[in-house]
Parts: structure tokens; C-alpha cells; sequence
């Protein structure tokens, strides 16, 4: 995202894997924080910082200056799991079985790739839209 | 009938290209970058 400044958008589906403790957990505690104006912030958060249990989840939105008791609320009124469990159905329906899962201009790319490999399908895509005008 | 196998043939180009274009709406997915950056990433994710 840095290299390609605003020449590339990202867009997060959850897909949290069913059988893991925290990654439900997770993707509704991104979605309580975007609730507040803060998806990002959580996002990188989390990722940093890998502890994605309750009390850690509730202690992240009190460090990204939260309401604190709204988040917690919501977490555990699982207020956000239809939300999350959209993203999950919209997932199965078109056939994605691993996270990550990417789309780069609709090219497929599974898995843990290294950077060359976004970089290859994301130079191509913009010498194509640099060849179509845009 | 030209008329009629020009429609035909835009149909069959319109079904393909609806079968072969991965369509992920992404009017509720949390997004990052200007809407009109020529490039979108879209990343299924699991935190954990």
C-alpha cells in the first residue's frame, strides 16, 4: 500500500476460519472499532500485536481511545456477527477455502505471497489501465 | 436475420464475461485508498 501510494485501494472481506479460538472474535472486534471510526487503526493493531483475546481485544480499543464500554458491549452481544458472518457466506459461495485469499483487479492470489508477487500482478494491472487511459 | 444474431452473439458475450468476472460487492467491506485508484485489492482475512 505504501509503494503504490493512491494508486491501490484495499478491501477487507472476514473470512475467519471456523475452528480457531479468536477469529470470530476478531473480525467482530474490527467491525465494533469501524463501528466508532476505527477499523484501521484496530486492524494494524491486532495484526501487530497477535493477542486476540477478549481482554486484549477490549484493552487494544481502550489504547485506540474507544468507548471502551460500547465495544465491549457489542462484542459480547456478538452485535456484529451477521456482519462478519455475511462476509463469511459470500466467502463459501465463491468457492474460498484459505486466508489469505486475494483479488487484484480480480486475479486470484492464495496464500502467504511475498511482495514480488503483488508487485508483479499490480505493475501489469496498472501499465493496463495506463494503456486504457485511465 | 442480422439483427436478430447480433443480439444473440451480444447476449452470449454478456454471459461470459458474467461468468468469468469474480463479482464481490464491496458496498459493506471496510476499504482503504481512493474508490478510483486503477488497481483494487480485495483480501479475505483472518486475524488470527
Amino acid at each position: 500500500m505504501e509503494t503504490y501510494g493512491d494508486k491501490v485501494r484495499l478491501a477487507i472481506i472476514h473470512f475467519p476460519y471456523r475452528y480457531r479460538d479468536y477469529a470470530a472474535l476478531a473480525a467482530q472486534a474490527s467491525e465494533a472499532a469501524r463501528a466508532q471510526g476505527k477499523f484501521w487503526e484496530m486492524h494494524d493493531l491486532m495484526l501487530e500485536r497477535r493477542k486476540l483475546d477478549r481482554e486484549s481485544l477490549i484493552a487494544y480499543a481502550g489504547e485506540l481511545g474507544l468507548d471502551v464500554a460500547r465495544f465491549t458491549r457489542e462484542l459480547d452481544s456478538e452485535k456484529h456477527l451477521p456482519r462478519v458472518n455475511q462476509d463469511v457466506e459470500l466467502a463459501r459461495r465463491l468457492d474460498i477455502y484459505q486466508t489469505p485469499t486475494f483479488f487484484i483487479n480480480g486475479r486470484k492470489l492464495v496464500g502467504e505471497r511475498p511482495f514480488e508477487a503483488f508487485q508483479a500482478i499490480i505493475d501489469e494491472e496498472l501499465a493496463k489501465a495506463q494503456a486504457a487511459g485511465n | 436475420m442480422p439483427v436478430k444474431k447480433s443480439f444473440l452473439t451480444l447476449m452470449l458475450v454478456l454471459w461470459a464475461a458474467a461468468a468469468l468476472a469474480v463479482d464481490i460487492p464491496l458496498d459493506r467491506a471496510p476499504v482503504r485508498g481512493p474508490a478510483d485508484a486503477p488497481v483494487t485489492i480485495i483480501e479475505f482475512m483472518d486475524f488470527q
